[in-house]
């Protein structure tokens, strides 16, 4: 009798948890809506009456993009939806069900935990900013109820932790455990990468469609794919080379290159800006113009950097790593120095070498190569158009080259010197070993060391911020200049879209020739 | 003349197989010393300049100063601010490098050695988090730190840090838990450890080497940083870090640099992290080979 009793009661339990966590899922949703439909932007748009400044009305859409977003959304409907799904399998009383619910209830207090000292953060720190007195009964007014539904979910954990053997039957499976224990592990990286990560990178799609102002109070309309329109347009037209008189040869500028018409006046008119000629026999060349030549610019300048760059930092880099990699006294201290370079601060070390080559005797550089006679006057390293990437150049590879000796350090430790030995017993000189041993082996490690660098050198923003401000312009620091400078926001977004999917493009190109998943 | 015994032509007093020995010596510490010129010379003349007068600055370079000063020190320590913002820059790293570690960690044993569905498309999400320039999430990342109320606070570079630190971080410590020995696990199931006690218990202190390398890089990355910095903090004097602070350096007159000051701020600045290197500089090495085996 009673244990029929205590079987009712148990049903009872497990139906009543059943409840609250389909309740839970539907106010979540009902939640976010809510904080969707009070959001004052959503508001203003609901509210548009059209003005005497005959303003477009703003897209509600955009609106709810911008503030809410696609994953956030997601996100918040989704856990809500997980809620239900898990309350309604609930009431079949399975302990792997029981075990989700549990997840589900702690990850829930946390949550709120998280909301609730981002509040009182807030409100304290703005009191302070404010330098007025901290007002608790807004402070208690605000918390209070999130408090009492932290409570509430961590109560009810407690609850379900303690009696899960004693409510719930069936059995657990290896599988479905580790499953639980990586979601668990996983989470907080995971809202780590929506916040700082995922969501940005999506706001900054969505804004490359439209025409925003960074920081500005305009309301942002969308422009469709403008923005990519203007960036990536380049058309190529034959021009032929300026003459005095028609019988004359191509007159040259001072240093030997031959000057070329420019382009239709009309194209003038429309925007297009030449970037570069190139040479179609004598007195022919192909001209490209872009709308915005300085993004086709800078696009070639960072290639021609990362190329250049990367290739002498393999080589310097892997000279670096065999001489450390030898036996010789004081080889700890020597490692550790050799990592010098990567250690000073990119901020730092560009002004370090802005001092170094300064335009006159001042700078050591042009001081050593006049006392070496190699140069008769100092040359302008920073401010003279052609020496400024190969400046660049040589600042990136001082500074990253020891990264990649150490990245290549840990790959030719890994060699077995045994092979070494025997081949050298074989009677094989040091450079066919070189050849034939280290390089071979040694393919995962500079693979990866080259990924890595290539990545980050398409993205080089410090240096050439430090370095040249607007003179030579990256692909970053252009993007850089849009943004903070010129407040594009729109145009900045689209900026970056265009770098991501470039880099990306490179990334997969390497990652299938280089063969790194095998 | 007949000649009874082998010729043995010696040079110096050496036969040429030692000869040949004390060559290739000779030529390695050559190597050696032209590595080292090649990474310090640069950081020699921040170390020269430190102690030179404005007005050599502009006189032709010599490599010792004319007159050795210790003014540009007293300039950078003459108010609180720049240890005000050493102290940021120390709290904002240490913090940035122990999240990276504890959540990398997670992360990488979920990654690495767990079995669950939808793992390889993660490992693929994790990686592609390094593939943008920091520069495209600025302005998503600055409506972020505004919504949060961390705008001009030390948290705004703690929540944003993750962005370059975690990546890293989870990407060599999984292909190192991957490259451990796949008994472990079975061992510890046996003895009747929960998955996570095996994790907590056994694989992390096999992981030690790893943690020490990818924390330090993380320091190293999260101490240099300065894009985040410039535009989250710049408004805010007392949450500066020092890449912030000496790029913010004003000097005495408006003209000019004020690069000696920069250069002994750059001193102060960069020999603690040759320190902590030349501390760990064994473990860096251990830790990424560790990590390269599987890589």
């Amino acid at each position: 009798m009673s244990e029929k009793r205590k079987t009712s009661d148990r049903r009872l339990l497990v139906n009543a948890l059943s409840v609250v966590m389909i309740l839970i899922g539907v106010l979540t949703i009902a939640l976010f809506c809510l904080t969707v439909l009070n959001d004052p932007g959503i508001q203003l748009v609901l509210n548009w009456t059209p003005g005497d400044d005959d303003r477009q009305a703003p897209s509600l859409l955009l609106i709810f993009l911008e503030r809410f977003g696609i994953i956030v959304s997601a996100l918040f409907i989704g856990a809500g939806a997980f809620f239900i799904a898990i309350g309604w399998r609930l009431r079949h009383g399975h302990i792997r069900t029981a075990y989700w619910a549990r997840i589900l209830l702690l990850w829930l207090a946390i949550g709120i935990g998280a909301y609730i000292a981002l509040a009182i953060f807030n409100i304290l720190n703005s009191a302070a900013m404010d330098r007025e007195p901290v007002d608790w009964g807004a402070l208690v007014n605000e918390v209070a109820p999130a408090l009492l539904v932290m409570l509430g979910a961590g109560a009810l954990w407690y609850w379900v932790d303690r009696n899960i053997d004693t409510l719930f039957s069936g059995e657990d499976s290896l599988i479905g455990r580790e499953t639980r224990l990586a979601w668990n592990l996983l989470i907080p990286t995971l809202t780590i990468f929506v916040l700082v990560a995922a969501r940005p990178l999506e706001q900054t799609f969505i804004r490359s469609l439209t025409d925003k102002r960074f920081a500005g109070s305009a309301v942002p309309q969308f422009v469709g794919l403008e923005n990519y329109a203007n960036l990536l347009t380049i058309r190529a037209d034959t021009v032929a080379c300026r003459r005095s008189d028609p019988d004359d040869p191509c007159s040259t500028r001072a240093n030997g290159a031959i000057r070329w018409e420019s382009i239709d006046r009309e194209l003038l008119r429309a925007g297009y800006r030449t970037v570069a000629y190139i040479p179609v026999g004598n007195d022919q060349s192909i001209a490209i113009s872009g709308l915005d030549d300085d993004f086709i610019e800078a696009i070639g300048t960072t290639v021609v950097f990362t190329v250049i760059s990367v290739a002498l930092e393999l080589i310097i880099g892997l000279f670096m790593a065999m001489v450390v990699n030898s036996k010789f006294r004081g080889r700890g201290a020597m490692r550790a120095i050799m990592l010098v370079p990567w250690a000073i601060p990119t901020v730092i070390s560009a002004r370090l070498w802005e001092l170094m080559l300064k335009d006159t005797s001042a700078g050591i550089f042009n001081k050593i190569l006049l006392d070496l006679g190699a140069i008769e006057s100092p040359l302008a390293w920073l401010a003279d158009p052609s020496l400024q990437i190969p400046t660049a150049i040589i600042v990136d590879v001082w500074k990253t080259a020891p990264f990649m000796a150490l990245l290549l350090l840990a790959g030719l430790q890994v060699i077995p010197s045994d092979l070494h030995e025997a081949a050298s017993v074989d009677g094989a000189s040091p450079v066919r070993r070189f050849f034939s041993i280290t390089l071979p082996l040694l393919r995962p490690a500079i693979a990866i060391a080259l990924i890595f660098r290539t990545l980050d050198a398409l993205r080089v923003f410090d240096l050439f911020n430090v370095l040249f401000g607007r003179q030579q312009l990256s692909m970053a620091t252009y993007n850089f200049e849009t943004l903070v400078s010129n407040q594009l926001d729109g145009y900045a977004s689209a900026i970056s879209v265009i770098i991501f999917i470039f880099i990306s493009i490179f990334a997969f190109i390497y990652v299938r020739l280089l063969n790194v998943e095998s | 003349m007949v000649q009874s015994t082998p010729p043995t032509t010696t040079i110096f007093g050496l036969t040429p197989k030692e000869l040949r020995a004390r060559l290739q010596q000779a030529l390695l510490y050559f190597l050696v010393i032209l590595v080292a010129v090649y990474a310090l010379f640069p950081f020699y003349w921040a170390f020269v300049t430190s102690f030179k007068t404005e007005s050599e600055m502009f006189q032709s370079a010599t490599y010792l100063p004319r007159d050795p000063t210790l003014e540009n020190y007293q300039y950078v320590f003459s108010d609180g601010s720049f240890l005000l913002s050493l102290r940021n820059s120390a709290l904002v790293s240490s913090a940035a490098s122990i999240f990276a570690l504890v959540a990398g960690s997670f992360a990488a044993y979920a990654l690495g050695r767990l079995r669950f569905r939808g793992r390889v498309a993660l490992l693929y999400v994790v990686l592609s988090m390094t593939m943008f320039p920091a520069i495209s999430i600025l302005s998503g990342l600055y409506t972020i730190v505004r919504q949060l109320g961390f705008f001009g606070t030390s948290l705004s570079l703690l929540v944003t840090y993750p962005v370059f630190t975690l990546p890293f971080t989870v990407w060599v410590l999984t292909s190192f838990f991957k490259g451990l020995p796949g008994e472990i696990e079975q061992a510890a199931t046996v003895d009747g450890c929960t998955p996570f006690q095996t994790f907590r218990l056994i694989l992390l202190p096999l992981t030690a080497p790893a943690l020490v390398t990818t924390g330090l890089l993380a320091f190293v990355q999260s101490w240099n940083e300065y894009l985040f910095a410039l535009n989250f903090t710049a408004t805010n004097p007392s949450a500066q870090t020092v890449p912030v602070a000496i790029a913010l350096f004003t000097g005495e007159s408006d003209m000019q640099e004020p690069i000696a000051q920069i250069m002994a701020a750059a001193m102060v600045v960069t020999i603690p992290l040759v320190a902590l290197v030349l501390v760990f500089q064994n473990r860096i090495v251990e830790g990424l080979t560790a990590g390269a085996v599987k890589g």
